[in-house]
């Protein structure tokens, strides 16, 4: 099977620390969970995929519509999430009229969606922070920690939603110490060990 | 890169100076206190000879350019808005050239206020008027290419706040030299020296251009 990403051999040092020391994965579609301890790397991992941190050794094979998702929302403050939304569909050259309606059906409703970032509650910025993955339609969908600060109600929709990419043969990297019902269904499970 | 990213992002951060203008009163604010407070330091009488009056003029506004780039970036750091940008194809290139080109907008409403203060505070006559508006014309884009990289460069050090001035200032100088000369120039009435200073300025702008984009998207790593 055709691999979505990969990491080969891959080695990254932040500070003085090898996070990661000649790691190889390959990350077909469908879902992949990567589980371990605090500091094991899981974050830098996801970043790694992502392009955010530099390999020291190693090589990244990663799509051109890459969507990474970290523990914090990503949205600019003083801009809306509307406008946040809008400009990165843009950017990836996607239509952004798909932007209301994906806010919405994260629960955001429109007089929200036009507020600045900073106004509306920590859920909420995670919330639209989510709606990404239905407006930019990415083939490899990093998630790190999805489910803190989020409902139930979110959480379920987050589930249906991996469930449906996973579906649609794109792939999904989710990080996290929590979930353990994404185990059965997914394509692998990582387990990382904090380095040495 | 292309200019519709350059353009997309320079959109975004204009948004976001609206929806949170602390950087640009910020930097207002600054240029203003600093040229009342430098004219008072250095007496009215000297601080109304051109070459005085420009350089306290030039001085503020390095001083705006940096703190209204840093606020810009520490905001793209608040819930690491940053890696949204970063993590987009082009996205490093397109984060320099859009911040550039938005914050050159931003430092010219500043230089705007800054040098109507500067002319009503000092009561200063300027000789070409015409060519005073093409030197503070180039003085702005010389600026914000060399600030927006040592901003990016310093980007990942806990202690950038101090930093970056120490970084940027001795490189601000030959733009300094030249913003000032050409104003006093400008001011006293020498057109060739005024527009040869512009000149210099806009040579100044290109290079930091070109270097910023060339070496910015393995800084932002």
């Amino acid at each position: 099977m055709n691999s979505t990403a990969a990491l080969r051999a891959a080695t990254v040092v932040l500070g003085d620390r090898a996070i990661l020391r000649g790691f190889d994965l390959e990350i077909h579609p469908g879902v992949t969970v990567v589980r371990g301890p605090n500091g094991s790397g899981k974050t830098t991992l996801l970043r790694a995929l992502a392009g955010l941190v530099p390999l020291s050794h190693g090589a990244r094979e990663a799509p051109a519509r890459t969507l990474y998702l970290g523990q914090r929302p990503g949205l600019l403050r003083g801009v809306s999430a509307r406008d946040n939304l809008r400009f990165l569909a843009s950017f990836r050259g996607v239509p952004a009229d798909g932007v209301g309606p994906a806010l919405a059906s994260w629960g955001i409703a429109a007089g929200t969606a036009t507020r600045p970032v900073e106004t509306l509650s920590a859920g909420e910025r995670r919330r639209a922070g989510l709606a990404r993955i239905d407006v930019e339609r990415c083939d490899l969908v990093l998630l790190d920690e999805p489910f803190g600060d989020i409902d139930d109600a979110a959480a379920a929709q987050l589930l249906r939603t991996i469930r449906v990419l996973a579906g649609e043969r794109r792939s999904v990297v989710i990080a996290t110490h929590a979930r353990f019902e994404l185990d059965p269904g997914a394509n692998e499970v990582v387990h990382l060990s904090p380095p040495g | 890169m292309t200019w519709h990213r350059i353009r997309l992002i320079a959109a975004r951060e204009a948004r976001a100076e609206r929806g949170q203008p602390d950087g640009i009163v910020s930097a207002a604010t600054f240029v203003a206190t600093l040229i009342l407070v430098e004219s008072l330091a250095v007496g009215p009488l000297a601080a109304s000879q051109p070459a005085v009056a420009s350089a306290l003029f030039w001085i503020a506004m390095a001083f705006a350019a940096i703190l209204a780039t840093s606020r810009s970036f520490e905001r793209e750091l608040e819930d690491d808005a940053i890696d949204a940008v970063l993590a987009l194809p082009g996205g490093r290139d397109a984060l320099y050239a859009g911040k550039a080109v938005a914050l050159t907008a931003l430092i010219a409403s500043v230089a705007v206020a800054g040098g109507a203060l500067s002319l009503l505070l000092l009561s200063l006559d300027v000789a070409l008027p015409g060519h005073l508006a093409i030197v503070a014309v180039a003085g702005v884009l010389a600026l914000p290419p060399v600030v927006v990289l040592f901003v990016v460069l310093a980007l990942r050090l806990r202690s950038r706040g101090a930093l970056v001035p120490i970084l940027v200032l001795p490189v601000l100088v030959p733009q300094l030299v030249a913003a000032t000369n050409g104003t006093a120039a400008a001011a006293s009435g020498d057109a060739t020296g005024a527009i040869a200073w512009a000149g210099l300025l806009i040579a100044f702008a290109l290079v930091y251009s070109v270097l910023g984009l060339t070496i910015v998207a393995t800084a932002l790593e």
